[in-house]
């Protein structure tokens, strides 16, 4: 097999050199020796045989040459000459080196850290080890064409009922106090989920035991599964947890187990209890659960869909009321986390980093070619000895790989710096469980890769050009080497081309981006951001179970808040700007109701003095004060967008109108008393302004509200205050995201920060490479043409001439590359328009900005250049040779 | 003494293989074996010999292996493996089919045109 002895080859060359050596040897004298003794018997006398024997044979020493190249057990020395030679020229010429190996450790670097940072994003895999096979099934209403959670009834039927899962558990996310003798109470995430939960996932407790069937029971013991991390840090890895009592928003549990490191399924789980079906949960109609399964053996993910859509439309038929709209829908698990959705984001921010390593290859390249242009004569003279061009080229990518691996090296540095760099510039701001700034393993062997991939890529510039030099044209030539090969000149040219066309696309990223940054900070959010400090505090149900205690808490905890030295005042309110809100439909009195059109409007149910803690003045009639909402007649305060919408051109004050919930009976009628501007609230689209109506606390309180005050210190300082005083009121309340409002506000727009910060980062890096490759491209081209130019000088050329004939060098390759550039970038800017607020992909202030910047570091490029240009002396020029 | 033959080039990695295929022989034993069976009209040029039988082992056509010489020395023996053999075959069919047309065309008279 030809393979097997290529591979027997190579390894006797690495291992079994020295034993080769030595049997080629003994083979060899062998043959010389029988053939003496042959000549001996046809009568030759001794040493006569001998000597004639060796010359018959002829070189020993070519021979075994030629052996060794036969098995190819020589190319270990061949590399390891070409190795040395590289570094030999490199360490000729420290400027090129020094410039082509920082221009590859900024590219390879910058590659790495971002391969990193997307390969962390995209392959989280939420602790499971077979993500593949665990599917997310979940309802869907025709009518809405919306996937929504299911009912316990009929996720006990799909169950019961389903064969081509191995098994189907339901769960839901509830944030929960977690309080025991030990330490403070925390706030955790917990997940209800059915018993058979962790055996779907197949994942098993570190201690203690799993769930079972009989915990899932009505009346059953209340039981607690601890995550690792919670184990660890609260109860410092206690090995008599388990069975420990501990209490779970007021509901004391018996911990049962504790499950392993790395095992929070689904997403960042604290804490697991069952799932135990009450009154309110076997309804069929309230759907609140989110299912999980896992494919069964062979099954895929079609069949599972279309069998689990045939029984959704079974329970249609058995249950007209409630299921009569609903379908379902099995889909792969990781299309549920925020990550999957941004995918195309971290290509696209991939790609962009790519090109900034092709740029800065597309650099290397090109000075390589400069180089190659002074070799040729050296080259030439080896071919025409007789050197076949294959070592040639070998040493050639030899040499370029040599300087890729050196820029790889560096390259390390730059990426653990850029890593560390960008994790300071987030500071204290809550990062995203999928964003990992460090270096793993994988991004080390992707490092290695890239280093050698791209000496290669940029290896075939010299190489090629090599193979096309005119060896005898090269030979002739006196001494400049310049043999003004076409290809070289030509090459060049195409790459600083492709250089520009890149940096377009990315500048118009970037462009794009800052843009989009612009208009987003610039909106005001409509109320004073600063100073102001939030948190939440959720009321247990079983604690606190009607509405009068929960406004007796808060009235209670925002006077003692008040009484803090540093606090001006404390409220409440269940949204935060840019927080959304709660949706309703309206009704108004003086308009004709439509059943079916009913408008959508958001509503904020805020403390009496929440306009005064963010600062807020009424634009027409009141806020509220402090009667509303337990005294008098039912009031709300509408937002500019909501007045203009309903009663354009009409008195929004003294109108009424009242809120209905899905599927509730309608609220009150609410007498609007005030109008106040316009407050952001809207997360998705940040900068519309949604048509909103604000309630006072006590008129339609809510247990989960946000803590708002407005402080003269910085807010940071009296966190701890806060919860101190939370405790004083009650210890088992844990208080949470406890965090100033701007912190909240940079928070939500962190998608677009980052990006944008990479992006324009990369933009920059690339226009500098670029004009740097131009730089050296045009340089080359003027000293090429010295002798023209002199002579032009002499001749009468004016300065003007001159700097003509430079800028128009540099149109050369410049024009066609941007040309490209931008038709490139028309198309590749869209797939950025989910992060773009009120601007379009195709903005053409941006691109015409993008030319602009471009065409600017092209002229700067070609100022060195045109100044030596002008110094040319026509008689030096001429008379060199 | 007949004629010396010129080697055409390529022709000797089909000769070391016939030669072998007679039975197992070690480097001068196939030169000596294509100077016998030739009957002296092929000498082989001795520096090609080795780099040959290595680029026929490396290619999975012969075998090698340590054995005694009729001198009772060591020496390294070649045999034909069963692609070598195999290739012999295909090898001697295209010469066979190379010296009818060349032949054909050389013994062509001045009526068949």
């Amino acid at each position: 097999m030809k393979l097997v002895g290529a591979l027997r080859a190579v390894v006797t060359g690495l291992f079994r050199r020295a034993r080769f050596e030595q049997e080629m040897d003994g083979e060899i004298r062998a043959h010389i020796r029988e053939r003496a003794e042959d000549l001996r018997r046809a009568g030759v006398v001794g040493a006569e045989a001998d000597r004639r024997a060796r010359i018959e044979f002829g070189g020993v020493e070519q021979c075994k040459e030629k052996c060794r190249e036969a098995l190819m057990v020589s190319w270990l020395d061949h590399l390891w000459r070409d190795l040395r030679f590289g570094l030999r020229m490199s360490m000729k010429s420290p400027g090129f080196t020094a410039a082509a190996v920082i221009a590859l450790a900024l590219g390879i670097g910058a590659d790495t850290a971002m391969y990193s940072i997307v390969n962390g994003a995209l392959t989280w895999d939420l602790g499971l080890d077979n993500r593949d096979r665990i599917v997310i099934v979940s309802s869907t209403n025709k009518q809405h064409d919306q996937d929504w959670t299911v009912s316990y009834p009929d996720f006990r039927d799909f169950r019961g009922q389903v064969k081509s899962l191995a098994g189907l558990a339901a769960y839901r996310f509830v944030p929960v106090n977690l309080s025991d003798q030990s330490a403070l109470p925390e706030r955790y995430y917990c997940v209800e989920m059915s018993a058979n939960g962790f055996s779907v996932v197949q994942h098993k407790p570190l201690l203690g035991r799993d769930f079972i069937a009989a915990d899932e029971q009505p009346g059953a013991v209340p039981v607690l599964m601890l995550s690792y991390h919670v184990w660890r840090d609260r109860y410092a890895e206690d090995p008599g947890i388990i069975g420990k009592t501990l209490r779970v928003d007021e509901v004391p549990r018996a911990v049962i187990g504790v499950m392993p490191p790395g095992r929070r399924f689904p997403e960042e789980t604290d804490l697991w209890v069952p799932l135990v079906p009450d009154a309110a949960r076997e309804k069929r109609n309230n759907r609140e659960l989110m299912l999980f399964g896992r494919l069964g053996d062979g099954v895929n993910l079609a069949t599972a869909r279309s069998e689990v859509e045939g029984l959704a439309a079974g329970l249609a038929a058995q249950y007209p009321d409630t299921n009569k709209d609903e379908t379902a829908n099995v889909r792969p698990i990781m299309e549920i986390t925020g990550v999957y959705y941004m995918k195309p984001l971290f290509l696209a921010l991939f790609v962009a980093v790519g090109f900034v390593l092709l740029i800065a290859c597309a650099d290397v390249a090109n000075m390589l070619l400069g180089r190659a242009a002074e070799r040729a004569r050296e080259i030439s003279i080896r071919v025409a000895i007789g050197a076949g061009r294959i070592p040639i080229l070998r040493q050639v990518l030899i040499e370029s790989v040599v300087l890729s691996v050196a820029g790889g090296f560096f390259g390390l540095l730059v990426a653990v710096g850029g890593l560390r760099w960008f994790d300071r510039g987030m500071g204290t701001q809550v990062k995203p469980i999928w964003l990992h700034l460090t270096l793993d393993r994988n991004a080390l062997f992707y490092l290695g890769a890239i280093s050698i991939a791209t000496g290669i890529l940029f290896g075939l510039a010299p190489a090629l050009r090599l193979l096309k030099t005119d060896v005898s044209a090269a030979l002739k030539d006196g001494g400049s080497g310049v043999t003004g090969s076409k290809f070289g000149l030509r090459a060049s040219n195409a790459l600083v081309g492709f250089q520009m066309a890149l940096c377009v696309v990315l500048l118009a990223g970037a462009g794009l981006m800052i843009r989009s940054a612009v208009n987003l900070y610039g909106t005001p959010i409509g109320v004073k951001t600063a100073n102001v400090l939030t948190m939440r505090v959720n009321l247990p149900e079983a604690k606190y179970r009607n509405s009068e205690s929960w406004i007796g808490f808060h009235e209670n905890l925002a006077k003692r808040l008040k009484g803090l030295p540093g606090v001006e005042t404390a409220g409440a309110a269940s949204q935060l700007p840019l927080g959304n809100w709660i949706p309703f439909a309206a009704q108004f009195e003086d308009k004709n109701n439509d059943a079916a059109r009913r408008p959508e409007v958001g509503g904020l149910v805020v403390s009496n003095n929440y306009f005064e803690i963010m600062q807020v003045q009424a634009r027409r009639g009141r806020l509220f004060l402090e009667p509303d909402g337990q005294a008098g007649p039912p009031v709300a305060v509408v937002n500019e967008t909501f007045a203009e919408k309903f009663w354009p051109g009409e008195e929004a004050l003294g109108k009424r109108l009242r809120l209905v919930e899905e599927g509730a009976p309608p609220g009150p009628w609410l007498l609007v008393v005030g109008v106040v501007p316009d407050i952001l609230q809207n997360f998705r689209e940040h900068l519309k302004h949604d048509p909103l109506v604000y309630l006072p606390f006590a008129e339609e309180p809510e247990r989960q509200m946000f803590l708002v005050a407005r402080t003269t210190v910085p807010p940071a300082t009296l966190a701890d205050a806060f919860r101190r005083e939370v405790q004083r009121m009650d210890s088992n309340l844990a208080v949470y995201e406890v965090r100033t409002l701007e912190d909240r506000i940079a928070e939500s727009r962190l998608t677009v920060s980052l990006f944008g910060t990479m992006c324009t980062v990369f933009a920059a890096v690339a226009t500098v490479l670029a004009a740097i490759g131009l730089y050296a491209v045009i340089l080359q081209a003027v000293s090429q043409r010295t002798q023209e130019i002199g002579l032009r000088i002499a001749l009468g050329a004016t300065r003007g001439d001159i700097v003509g004939l430079v800028f128009r060098q540099g149109i050369r390759p410049l024009a066609p590359g941007l040309a490209m550039g931008v038709l490139l970038a028309l198309g590749a800017t869209r797939v950025l328009r989910s992060l773009l607020t009120g601007v379009s992909p195709n903005d053409p202030a941006v691109f015409a900005g993008t030319v602009a910047v471009l065409v600017t570091a092209a002229v700067i490029g070609c100022a060195v250049p045109t100044r030596r240009a002008m110094r040319v002396d026509p008689i030096v020029a001429l008379r060199y040779e | 003494m007949r004629e010396q033959a010129q080697l055409l080039p390529g022709t000797l990695d089909l000769l070391i293989l016939k030669a072998v295929s007679l039975g197992p022989l070690h480097g001068y034993g196939v030169l000596l074996r294509i100077e016998q069976i030739s009957r002296g009209a092929l000498l082989i040029e001795q520096g090609a010999l080795y780099p040959a039988l290595f680029r026929l082992v490396r290619q999975g056509f012969l075998k090698a292996s340590w054995g005694t010489s009729e001198n009772n020395r060591r020496a390294k023996f070649y045999e034909l493996t069963t692609a070598g053999r195999k290739r012999l075959q295909t090898e001697t069919d295209g010469w066979k089919r190379l010296v009818e047309a060349i032949g054909s065309v050389l013994g062509a008279e001045a009526g068949e045109v």
